[in-house]
């Protein structure tokens, strides 16, 4: 609930903000109408940017792949032994 | 196989930049250029920057409505 009461509070403040400069006319009125607009393009474009960046640094460490594949024909051979089937090749 | 995750990202920061940019230009800065420089030619005329973002904002919640629905429906399908 007050999650909630948190992130309606930061709405209100933020369309207060964007009222505000709509009454005191700083910027051109035609600018100022499309910044909400301006501010939602650009958040998704930043998380799409996150999600590139994150991409391009993700950590692959071949080693331990190498080591998990010899586990998986480890327990492959180990479970053949005791007579189950685990064959899916 | 890394090779490929990095281009995709490459491919994806590079696309987010360039709308970030383009969008950029196209609202905050070229009211501010008088009507007759030539860089209004690579831009088209104000209203499609309003009409495109809503444009694709209400197909994505179209689709995910439409994925969210249909997966519903197959879960109760094959419950039942």
């Amino acid at each position: 609930m007050k999650h909630i009461v948190k992130i309606m509070a930061l709405l209100v403040a933020l369309s207060a903000v964007w009222i505000s400069l709509l009454q005191t006319s700083v910027l051109p009125k035609s600018c100022t109408w499309l910044l909400p607009l301006y501010f939602i393009v650009s958040l998704g474009c930043y998380g799409l940017l996150m999600v590139g960046v994150g991409l391009m640094q993700f950590p692959t460490c071949p080693h331990e792949a190498i080591l998990l594949q010899q586990d998986v024909v480890e327990a492959k051979e180990f479970l053949k032994g005791k007579g189950v089937d685990v064959g899916a090749n | 196989m890394e090779l490929a995750d990095r281009a995709v990202g490459l491919l994806l920061s590079v696309i987010s930049l360039s709308i970030f940019t383009y969008y950029t230009f196209w609202i905050i800065i070229l009211p501010f250029v008088d009507s007759d420089h030539f860089v209004h030619k690579y831009f088209l005329p104000q209203e499609y920057a309003i009409f495109i973002p809503v444009y694709a904002g209400v197909a994505l919640i179209c689709f995910l409505s439409i994925f969210i629905g249909y997966v519903m429906l197959k879960s109760k399908k094959k419950k039942a």
